[in-house]
């Protein structure tokens, strides 16, 4: 009876937030699904059903074909730069931690990501700025000729992803040093007393026992990275005139088919395959990450 | 007045009644006269404008007050959207007519009183192109306000070093002046471009701005069957003609590159000596490069016109308070004061621009043309955006790839592939031609 109690108890005390959970993240997407059925130009009161013809349309469309490859090769080009690169600076500010410089080391990495996005991609603009940026300057200093990073079509996405990859390299950093502090350093001492070096002991210690970190950081690398769209805004956009190339993400085209060209059904059938591709991407990672014999 | 223990509960009670009734009827009144009307504008600098205007209606209207508030012209666009739509939306919208199309179509935003129709249809004080602009279905909704129209600007110093006298007349001697007007360093890069063309950025500009020189090619990049139905035509003699003039101008004299400063800051900056732009420069140079010495002039056959008018999405004595400061806004005076001090055309008839022009006489290429000048405007149809939107991504790829210039087959294949693009968005929205 007591049992039964309780376990009404934790019901009514959860339901609430259940509720509340259902209503801000389940129920959207669901309208979401259920809009990319429909043809709505946001201002009608009809949507008429047409079944899966978005979807149809949508493996007919230039637009979006060209936004899912631009996504994509951002979304993984971010992850491999980021996942990799944070796990290095990340061992090595470990490495550190009796440095007095210690938490220079981690604040300054994780200050990109804390940044306001706007003001730190307008200067990303100018540091690849192709007349005045640094970035061709130093090139310069090696003999390379300056680059238009900004309008060139494989310059521009390379512009983005490092943009993007430079935001989450602090998260990721973050991530990996308290993975890094929860290792237990009886494995460390006892691959020492065997005789393996530094590197070693980060290759074929470090790396597997923080696996589940990597997976976490990957997962949340790439799914922020798939949703990228106020960083090639800003480094397109300007007052007037001489903007940047325009590089065309998801995001910006859903939000175009919505706000433009009044197409929320058609947007939403965009979102539906965003939302697909990152769940495939994450059962993937999940697949290749998670140690055997885990839940 | 106090109420002393003496007075009778009957007449403390009508007391105590008269004051609740005073109180409640100074209230109403209150709130009848301080009333606040919105103005959503996607053209941050016509805040003073709008401000002028409020101002000069305090006399008349003491107990109104105007909010305005002007946000970039895309995101406005999306907060009208979804302002209308959730009923949260200001009273007063500015919207071009192809926007205003989609409310309209809806019956989203109030037919105006009669008396407003009545001054937007009387040809004294608006063209028929003007009121046609207002209206849908023959009935009038809106209130012109103020209109983009196209002229070039050049700097006088640049193209008296070149030994050129006024501005280009044909669109071959744009070319020709070009050459002429760019600056190179040692190596033959450009630093200052000839003509700065719209070459990249997101959005419907490039196709905006194609579409100006594709007409002083003879050319329309949509073409009407006249009964609502159109056609894309940009694989014509016109669209290959100003892709090859780019394309020209890009990769074979290289008058301009795709990275240069472009648009009204590099010609105010001194970074370009030629551009096509609509008059609100005039105020902008005004105010952030008064030193500058430039001159306007007409093109070669005439110049896109793009009306932007008033709307009103209220009811009752909000929407009369609206009315009456869109009417406040037509003021002869105060649309003077539109044209002097931010630069935007005002598109009432009829107004004397003598003593503006007279002052800034970059403004004349806007209003003195000559009698065979021509106009046109983007159609006012729905998917109006987002063919433009598709041109311009296509065109952006065409202005990357210099194996393209001069080859007349490559550039009708680029042309067809666009005209399949937007005629597949008509066909989709029910408004190709046959």
């Amino acid at each position: 009876m007591l049992k039964r109690k309780l376990w009404l108890f934790s019901l009514v005390a959860i339901l609430p937030v259940m509720a509340i959970f259902a209503y801000v993240r389940v129920y959207p997407i669901y309208e979401v699904l259920r809009l990319s059925l429909h043809k709505w130009d946001i201002l009608s009161r009809n949507k008429p059903f047409i079944g899966l013809a978005n979807f149809a349309e949508l493996l007919r469309d230039s637009l979006f074909r060209t936004a899912l490859i631009n996504t994509s090769i951002i979304a993984f080009g971010v992850l491999f730069i980021t996942v990799p690169l944070a796990l290095v600076i990340a061992a090595l500010i470990h490495h550190r931690t009796r440095s007095r410089f210690a938490s220079f080391y981690e604040t300054s990495v994780f200050i990109p990501h804390v940044v306001s996005l706007v003001p730190a991609a307008m200067a990303w603009k100018w540091i690849f700025d192709a007349q005045l940026g640094p970035l061709n300057a130093l090139l310069g200093v090696f003999g390379v000729a300056p680059k238009a990073w900004l309008f060139d079509p494989v310059l521009s996405i390379v512009s983005v992803i490092i943009l993007c990859s430079w935001q989450a390299l602090g998260f990721a950093v973050l991530i990996y040093l308290v993975g890094f502090k929860n290792l237990p350093r009886s494995l460390f001492e006892a691959s020492k007393l065997d005789g393996a070096s530094g590197i070693q002991q980060f290759w074929y210690v470090a790396v597997p026992l923080l696996k589940p970190i990597t997976l976490y950081v990957s997962v949340a690398t790439l799914v922020s990275a798939f949703n990228v769209y106020a960083q090639v805004y800003v480094l397109a956009s300007d007052a007037q005139g001489a903007p940047g190339r325009q590089v065309r993400v998801l995001v910006l085209d859903m939000l175009e088919n919505t706000f433009r060209n009044y197409r929320v059904g058609y947007a939403a059938s965009e979102a539906v395959v965003l939302l697909v591709i990152v769940l495939i991407l994450t059962a993937i990672q999940f697949s290749l990450l998670r140690e055997k014999g885990t839940r | 007045m106090t109420l002393s223990k003496t007075t009778s509960p009957t007449i403390r009670r009508a007391l105590l009644l008269g004051s609740a009734v005073s109180v409640a009827y100074a209230a109403s009144a209150l709130s009848a006269w301080a009333q606040t009307i919105t103005v959503w504008s996607g053209y941050p600098e016509l805040v003073p404008f709008y401000q002028h205007v409020a101002e000069s209606m305090r006399e008349e209207f003491p107990d109104i007050t105007v909010e305005v508030n002007a946000i970039a012209l895309r995101e406005h666009e999306r907060r009208v959207a979804l302002g209308i739509t959730s009923g949260e939306s200001a009273e007063v919208l500015e919207l071009a007519t192809s926007i205003a199309a989609r409310y309209l179509e809806n019956g989203l935003l109030s037919t105006p009183p009669e008396d407003v129709q009545a001054f937007v249809g009387d040809t004294a004080n608006f063209g028929a192109f003007f009121a046609d602009a207002a209206s849908y279905d023959g009935t009038v909704y809106g209130v012109p306000l103020f209109r983009g129209q196209s002229a070039v600007y050049y700097n006088t110093d640049m193209l008296a070093a070149a030994g050129l006298e006024g501005p280009p007349a044909t669109m071959a001697e744009f070319d020709s002046y070009a050459e002429k007007l760019t600056q190179r360093d040692g190596s033959g890069n450009p630093t200052v471009s000839g003509w700065s063309l719209r070459l990249s950025g997101g959005g419907s500009g490039i196709t905006e701005k194609f579409a100006i020189n594709m007409f002083q090619h003879g050319g329309e990049m949509l073409a009407s069957s006249g009964d609502g139905m159109w056609k894309s035509s940009f694989a014509t003699d016109a669209g290959v003609a100003t892709l090859k003039q780019y394309l020209h101008n890009l990769f074979e004299t290289r008058t301009v590159t795709v990275e240069m400063p472009a648009d009204a800051e590099a010609f105010e900056r001194e970074q370009t000596a030629m551009f096509i732009r609509e008059s609100w420069v005039i105020g902008d140079i005004a105010s952030k490069a008064p030193d500058l010495n430039y001159d306007t002039g007409t093109l070669p056959r005439g110049s896109i016109v793009s009306s932007v008018q008033l709307y009103v999405a209220a009811e009752g004595e909000q929407a009369d308070a609206a009315w009456s400061y869109i009417l406040a806004t037509q003021e002869p005076e105060n649309l003077l004061w539109l044209l002097d001090n931010v630069g935007w055309l005002p598109n009432r008839a009829g107004l004397d621009y003598s003593e503006i022009i007279a002052a800034k006489p970059a403004f004349g290429a806007f209003v003195d043309y000559p009698e065979s000048y021509e106009f046109f405007t983007t159609p006012a149809i729905g998917p109006i955006d987002e063919v433009m939107t598709r041109v311009a991504a296509l065109l952006q790829e065409a202005f990357a790839n210099p194996s393209l210039a001069g080859d007349d087959a490559a550039i009708m294949g680029v042309l067809e592939n666009i005209d399949a693009e937007v005629n597949a968005i008509l066909s989709r929205e029910g408004l190709l031609a046959e």
